[in-house]
């Protein structure tokens, strides 16, 4: 009896990519349903159609659409595949996740025929004319998410977004962030969208998927569980991001909130999750993935703080893109050596740590003290809202009245103790009754650095008006 | 560190039924074959011999091929050995005599000096039965400290070396003992899979009347049963080719039944326990056989295959065991399975989305993927070390775009192997 021959193993374990794909899909759904539904529970606070409400799920549909059609006109004119080929390479091509992916991570008021078109560079150049699945360089997704909002950045930010202007600010909150020169109390910058509790649930402006942290993180959980993402890369960026930020928060006096911001704000915990784990752009090896993670951490934190562009995230995940090979050569070099990974590693931290102290010292350069956040006039006195970076950050309204300071009132301080210091010592009044000659007010011992940053602002503002509005 | 991965063992299914004897058989087949090298045949057509009388040599060694029965040479014939490859067979007519050329019941077998020991072990041919077929004696030239007996039998379905101490744990230990004694050993251990309660109870029993005599328990894991595997996770020595370097030497269990047979008796092994199971095999049970027996002449006489879907073949585990053509297969002392499984066509390669798990599977802490994408750069290859590859099948097993890895480090080993 004759039987077939084949090279074994006779026994294969039973998941396969298909299955793998399946996982992610079921992962991304809960996300999907949110930022649907994040949209239409607006509708019940303002007076907007169904329709409007509903352009996540347009948004998402199309993608797809634009996504499989492209997919399968490349492969039908381009590669010439049969009509039975074809079937089997649709069937293993994952035709969707671009378009998927892309409408999850551009920006919500992006116009539907950008959104399309953005999904069809994504499938095009992303992924088919490097040969198609498992054989991409760039991340597809983000490459069409790339051309897209700086080809056409001047359409996305020139439509305005009804729903998220009026329910919770205009700007995203790293937007904000960068506003305020990325240091602040918490009420600027935190404080402003809500509780900690919108961030983690989602109702801040954002993409469709990167705002419901809670559900990017049980998502992150069962893909980890059911092996479908390399969980080094996720954990050892976000990681670093803390570490970088929580340097910055540590030499300026900031609470614990702040590095927690930095991970809850913006597509970080997303693009973290599910785009650098995206299997066939990320290292293989498992030494090469922990680098890359606190690679993709370093230069996150570096787009944010020292760019004008303040998510970073999009960007950092398609430059290491191009360093893959390079990190699984290291891996694999690596590999068998304790000593080598010690030296790695430690060449990484020292870097992530230097990365922080960079970060901050060119932080401070441009704005070390005191600054003039606004200007507002009121009858005949002009009232100053300003900041002042001291032990910590203080902002204050100054009412000016014909080059007179007739008050100074403090709205924020972060450091309440220190703030009680200056209450008891009356030292506001003084200020006040001795504006014409600040500097032989001297200092109060123990809180020197806020009581000169207080007096600076002051002459600052006596500065700014006599320039302006002093004939 | 490497994800240890635990395979589904399916190895009840064949512990079902009771051992079945299926060694009365007229015609045996002795292969002329060891280790890879062809041997020369000593016997003509027509001559009577006896058990134990050597009818083939393996030359650059000067081991012998024994004859497991008594009766008459018939002449050569070409059977399927169990790596697929059609070898020359002795056919001998057997006479049920049974007779033994050198039979001699010693009374204690202690008593051996180390080169008479040798001796024996060269005499009745003793091989390693757990698969590899590597004369046993070659191990026992250097000075050996430490003697690990493996009952781990880490492939799936295989339950042949249980069967076997369930049946023979006594004279296991008796011969572990007369090892000890005659080469003077430091420290024995007996390993056994951490989840083989009845293994543990049955020989600690005989254990406990020498002492000295460790059972050790290891993980249920895949390749848990390897030699390197068990040398690294016992004693955590790493060595380069053989443990002998480091004066320790690895045998299966079912060898060791094999060397009491030697020092007790003074013959061969002629029968051996077989695995017959895999899911596509109706009655699924261990089979004494005797060592030439045709395969084809024994699946006929059992309930046979179940022939809904197509099936394969399979000589040895699921996982290292090789693909079979034809089902004339000559028992041989080192087949210890025989599967019957489902043949999936499915298994269609996809391209690679570099997860990265044959890496992290692999025990060896190869890159199963980088030897595949450089198989046309020798120097890059031989940077990731393909040579260290034991052929465990992880790599394969685990990847889920059901790439063949194992057949392109192969492929790579080759590569490397020729420059």
């Amino acid at each position: 009896m004759k039987f077939k021959v084949d090279n074994g193993p006779h026994v294969k374990d039973s998941d396969n990519t298909s299955r793998i794909m399946n996982r992610l899909m079921i992962a991304l759904i809960p996300i999907i349903c949110f930022s649907v539904y994040k949209n239409v529970s607006i509708i019940y606070r303002m007076d907007i159609s169904i329709l409007e409400a509903l352009k996540p799920l347009f948004m998402i549909l199309i993608a797809i659409f634009t996504s499989v059609i492209t997919e399968f006109l490349y492969s039908l004119f381009i590669l010439k595949k049969n009509k039975k080929d074809l079937k089997e390479y649709m069937k293993h091509s994952y035709a969707i996740f671009p378009g998927l992916f892309l409408a999850l991570v551009i920006p919500l008021n992006t116009p539907l025929l950008l959104v399309s078109l953005g999904a069809f560079i994504a499938t095009l150049i992303g992924k088919m004319i490097f040969g198609g699945f498992g054989h991409n360089i760039f991340n597809p997704a983000l490459t069409g998410a790339l051309l897209v909002t700086t080809a056409y950045g001047s359409f996305i930010s020139g439509t305005s977004n009804l729903f998220e202007l009026d329910t919770i600010g205009s700007a995203t909150p790293l937007a904000n962030l960068a506003n305020f020169n990325y240091v602040g109390t918490f009420e600027q910058i935190v404080g402003k969208f809500g509780s900690i509790f919108n961030y983690i649930f989602g109702t801040i402006p954002g993409t469709l998927g990167e705002t419901n942290k809670f559900l990017i993180l049980i998502a992150f959980i069962f893909l980890v569980a059911t092996k479908v993402i390399k969980w080094r890369i996720p954990v050892f960026y976000i990681s670093t991001v803390f570490v970088i930020t929580y340097i910055v928060s540590l030499t300026n006096d900031i609470g614990i909130w702040y590095p927690l911001f930095h991970i809850l704000s913006g597509g970080l915990l997303f693009g973290a999750v599910f785009m650098a784990t995206d299997p066939v752009t990320s290292p293989i090896t498992p030494m090469g993935q922990v680098l890359y993670g606190i690679g993709l951490g370093i230069l996150t934190t570096i787009l944010r703080f020292l760019t004008p562009y303040p998510e970073g995230v999009l960007t950092s995940i398609l430059f290491m893109n191009m360093t893959v090979s390079l990190f699984d050569k290291i891996g694999l070099k690596i590999r068998n050596s304790f000593n080598k990974k010690l030296i790695y590693i430690t060449i990484f931290i020292l870097l992530v740590i230097s990365t922080g102290f960079i970060i901050n010292k060119n932080l401070n350069k441009d704005d070390s003290s005191v600054k003039i956040l606004n200007v507002i006039k009121s009858e005949d006195s002009y009232v100053y809202e300003m900041s002042s970076k001291a032990w910590g950050v203080i902002t204050a309204n100054v009412t000016i009245k014909d080059g007179v300071v007739i008050s100074v009132d403090i709205v924020n301080s972060s450091s309440e103790t220190k703030w009680s210091h200056i209450v008891s010592n009356d030292y506001i009044n003084k200020i006040i009754n001795g504006q014409d000659n600040l500097d032989s007010l001297d200092a109060i011992s123990g809180v020197t650095i806020t009581s000169d940053g207080l007096k600076e602002m002051v002459k600052k503002v006596i500065e700014d008006y006599g320039d302006k509005y002093e004939r | 560190m490497y994800s240890k991965i635990k395979l589904d063992d399916n190895k009840e299914i064949s512990l079902k039924k009771e051992l079945i004897d299926k060694s009365d058989i007229t015609y045996v087949y002795i292969p002329l074959f060891n280790c890879g090298v062809e041997c020369k045949c000593l016997v003509k057509k027509g001559k009577k011999v006896k058990k134990d009388t050597i009818i083939g040599i393996r030359e650059d060694i000067d081991f012998p091929i024994l004859s497991p029965v008594s009766g008459t040479v018939m002449g050569i014939e070409k059977k399927l050995y169990l790596n697929n490859c059609s070898v020359d067979c002795i056919k001998i007519k057997s006479d049920f005599k049974n007779k033994s050329e050198t039979y001699n019941e010693v009374e204690d077998i202690n008593n051996y000096s180390k080169s008479k020991y040798i001796e024996l072990l060269k005499r009745f041919s003793i091989t390693g039965m757990g698969g590899s077929d590597f004369p046993t004696f070659l191990k026992y030239k250097n000075k050996v400290r430490t003697l690990i007996v493996n009952a781990v039998e880490c492939e799936p379905y295989i339950t042949s070396d249980y069967e076997l101490i369930m049946h023979k744990a006594s004279e296991i230990v008796d011969a572990i003992y007369a090892i000890k004694v005659i080469n003077n050993i430091d420290e024995c251990y007996i390993v056994i899979k951490r989840k083989n309660k009845e293994l543990y109870n049955v020989l600690k029993e005989y254990i406990d009347f020498y002492g000295n005599i460790k059972i050790v328990k290891v993980k249920d894991y895949y390749p848990a049963g390897y030699e390197r595997e068990i040398v690294k996770n016992i004693l955590n020595v790493n060595y380069d080719k053989y443990p002998s370097e480091k004066n320790i030497v690895v045998n299966n269990i079912s060898t060791i039944y094999s060397i009491y047979k030697a020092l007790k008796y003074n013959t061969s092994i002629s029968k051996r326990i077989v695995t017959l199971s895999g899911e596509m095999f109706r009655t699924p049970v261990n089979l004494l056989l005797r060592i030439g027996t045709d395969m084809s002449s024994v699946l006929k006489r059992l309930d046979g295959y179940v022939r809904k879907t197509k099936v394969k073949l399979v000589s040895g585990g699921p996982m290292m065991g090789y693909s079979l053509e034809d089902d004339n297969l000559v028992v041989t002392k080192n087949l210890n399975c025989i599967l019957v499984i489902r043949d999936i066509e499915e298994y269609d390669e996809n391209p690679c989305l570099k997860c990265g798990r044959c890496i992290e599977a692999c025990p060896m802490k190869l890159s199963p993927v980088s030897i595949k994408e450089n198989l046309s750069n020798p120097d890059e290859l031989k940077k990731l070390d393909v040579n260290k590859c034991m052929e465990c099948g992880l790599c394969s097993y685990i990847c889920p775009a059901k790439i063949d890895l194992r057949s392109y480090v192969r492929a790579a080993k080759k590569e490397v192997n020729h420059k």
